[in-house]
């Protein structure tokens, strides 16, 4: 049975992607709701299905639980026509989650591309609420154009703190005239600023085609495949490993996942 | 399972006297019909063939239904109100189930119950009575004993019925469940001969072994990319008949069906893998894009993923598939040829 969640918020992050910031109905279940950053869900829109998307807020900011969705398919059209004040389902959290104690008093450098910033807001945001236990902190984020850039409000917050680096970037031709920030891939801007790889863990999500030109670049600059960590986003229905769709070999993504190294994917078989 | 199997005679005219006080204590009676597992509403019906070949689909709805409302949903303007769904767990006696099936739910549960329990499939299943029925003949389809089992297998039957002459069956207790259900009925029951009736056993022809299963699933470790899927993709349709007449096959879909704009419910209904939707992401993107992908996929969560994972082999050899296939794809055919 799902937990029935009322939206409280709607945020147009871009023309095609929306943020609910939503609120159990029931209190019981905002108080035991808990969950990791980087596990999943799986929202209700009633009469047109449900569809998963990740957690975007942070565990540590338990409030109003916000999910971000682009407008795709039937049940994200069906979302989309929601108003604030009306009733979803979530059922979750699913999956494993980022493991963020195993990665304390390490660099962390966060790189996400277009919707990837989703996953990866859950953790940022759950990292600077525990500052101290992280040593440097850097963003990379980029989108194909200024207007595709989600979480506008996020990173200015990023953006205005001394102890976070933060570089946001356009794909050339999606630039504005007064776009203050870098031109470029995201693989390039990597090269570009060369981050070390000492002691650092990089979190890692967006469209598969930047994941496999940003891989060898992290290569290059000395990043270990094990330190990568990304997420996998096959298609799920149930969430709970039965349904049979998002399974890469003998993994289940829905339970084994979706958070896993880029060293652990490379001995999937190549189905995602 | 510790406990002690017991060998007993019951006579084909108090078997029949024992299915009409299941059918008017108001249980479900299956058996094995022309096509399919029919409800038996007058035991006249019942044929009780052991040389009948494999219905074309086996039981497997009765358990895990084609399609199942798992909860309903009513809508005013912006509020959600939803309402359970009674799983109806009516005792179900599945009466000459072939061997080929009787292990069929045993499959399954593992998967709808590692982690998270299905309550659906679990109350359904635990009401099943499974009377097995030797089996005495095979085509070219058969192969359950490529993957460990046998026309005279036991295993997944409650009660096991063995035919010793016309009118009489060794009727052999296997499970604690089966005892209690034929307790009331040991009026009809005499002691058996377990000598006899394992040489009617031993009597039968068994479908020659045609793989090493332990083989197949070491080749298809190492031949994800092996050039012969392909050749296997162009020949199939994609249509999933094969996966609807399985009697182990389980994927399935989540859908909401409305009534009106105010009503509806939420459906748990069969799908198949080889279907291209089925891995389809709303991007367009689907890592299951071709056929050949779909047919590894299936023949690699049979014999490789699901022996990974819950140690069985996810097929019983029942050849319904292959018997079925509108374009004579013959599954023991190609994995008797998963090697180099």
């Amino acid at each position: 049975m799902p937990h029935l969640a009322e939206i409280r918020e709607i945020i147009d992050e871009s023309p095609d992607t929306r943020t609910f910031r939503l609120m159990f109905k029931d209190a019981g279940t905002a108080e035991s709701f808990d969950f990791k950053a980087g596990q999943f869900a799986e929202y209700s829109a009633f009469g047109d299905g449900e569809s998963t998307f990740c957690i975007a807020s942070s565990p540590t900011r338990k409030d109003l639980i916000e999910c971000s969705f682009k407008v795709y398919g039937k049940v994200t059209q069906s979302l989309q026509r929601l108003n604030v004040g009306d009733t979803i389902g979530i059922r979750g959290p699913y999956g494993n989650w980022f493991p963020l104690d195993e990665l304390k008093g390490k660099n962390l450098l966060f790189i996400a591309g277009g919707i990837g910033l989703a996953p990866v807001r859950c953790v940022i945001e759950n990292v600077l609420d525990k500052r101290e236990d992280y040593k440097n902190v850097s963003i990379v984020y980029g989108a194909r154009s200024v207007s595709d850039l989600i979480y506008k409000q996020e990173i200015r917050e990023w953006k205005s703190r001394t102890d976070v680096s933060v570089i946001v970037t356009v794909d050339p031709g999606g630039e504005t005239p007064g776009w203050d920030g870098e031109v470029g891939f995201v693989p390039a801007v990597i090269e570009k600023s060369a981050p070390t790889s000492e002691n650092t863990a990089v979190i890692l999500c967006g469209p598969p085609v930047m994941i496999k030109f940003t891989m060898p670049v992290l290569t290059n600059l000395g990043f270990k495949d094990e330190d990568v960590y990304t997420t996998l986003e096959n298609r799920m229905k149930c969430g709970l490993g039965k349904c049979g769709r998002c399974n890469i070999g003998n993994v289940y993504v829905c339970k084994d996942g979706p958070v896993f190294t880029y060293a652990q994917i490379k001995k999937l078989p190549q189905e995602f | 399972m510790s406990f002690k199997m017991e060998e007993k005679i019951i006579s084909k005219d108090d078997l029949l006297k024992l299915c009409g006080d299941v059918i008017a204590k108001g249980h479900t009676l299956l058996a094995p019909g022309i096509a399919e597992y029919e409800q038996v509403k007058d035991v006249s019906q019942i044929r009780l063939d052991s040389s009948a070949l494999p219905t074309k689909t086996s039981y497997k709805s009765y358990v895990f239904p084609k399609a199942e409302p798992i909860l309903y949903y009513k809508r005013s303007k912006s509020d959600v109100q939803l309402i359970d769904v009674d799983v109806n767990g009516k005792k179900i006696v599945v009466l000459g189930a072939k061997p080929c099936d009787t292990n069929s739910i045993n499959i399954l549960k593992h998967l709808f119950n590692w982690d998270y329990e299905d309550e659906f499939f679990n109350l359904r299943q635990k009401h099943f009575v499974i009377i097995g029925l030797m089996c005495s003949s095979f085509d070219e389809y058969c192969f359950c004993t490529s993957v460990g089992s046998s026309p005279v297998s036991e295993e997944g039957s409650d009660l096991f019925l063995i035919p010793i002459n016309e009118d009489k069956f060794a009727l052999r207790i296997i499970t604690e469940k089966g005892k209690e259900f034929i307790e009331p009925y040991s009026e009809f029951l005499k002691d058996g001969d377990e000598a006899k009736s394992n040489a009617v056993l031993e009597s039968i022809k068994k479908p020659e072994v045609a793989f090493d299963s332990k083989q197949v699933h070491e080749w298809l470790g190492d031949n994800f990319e092996n050039p012969k899927w392909e050749g296997i993709g162009n020949v199939c349709l994609s249509c999933a008949q094969c996966a609807f007449v399985c009697p182990v096959c389980h994927c399935f879909d989540l859908v909401d069906e409305d009534y009106s704009y105010s009503e509806g419910r939420r459906m748990k209904n069969w799908d198949g893998c080889q279907f291209g939707h089925f891995t389809l992401h709303a991007s367009g993107h689907n890592p299951r894009d071709i056929q050949s992908k779909r047919y590894r996929q299936r023949v690699n969560h049979k014999f490789r993923y699901y022996v990974d994972k819950f140690g069985e082999i996810l097929c019983t050899g029942c050849g319904r598939c292959s018997r079925g296939c509108p374009v004579s794809i013959d599954i023991k055919e190609i994995v008797s040829n998963c090697k180099d």
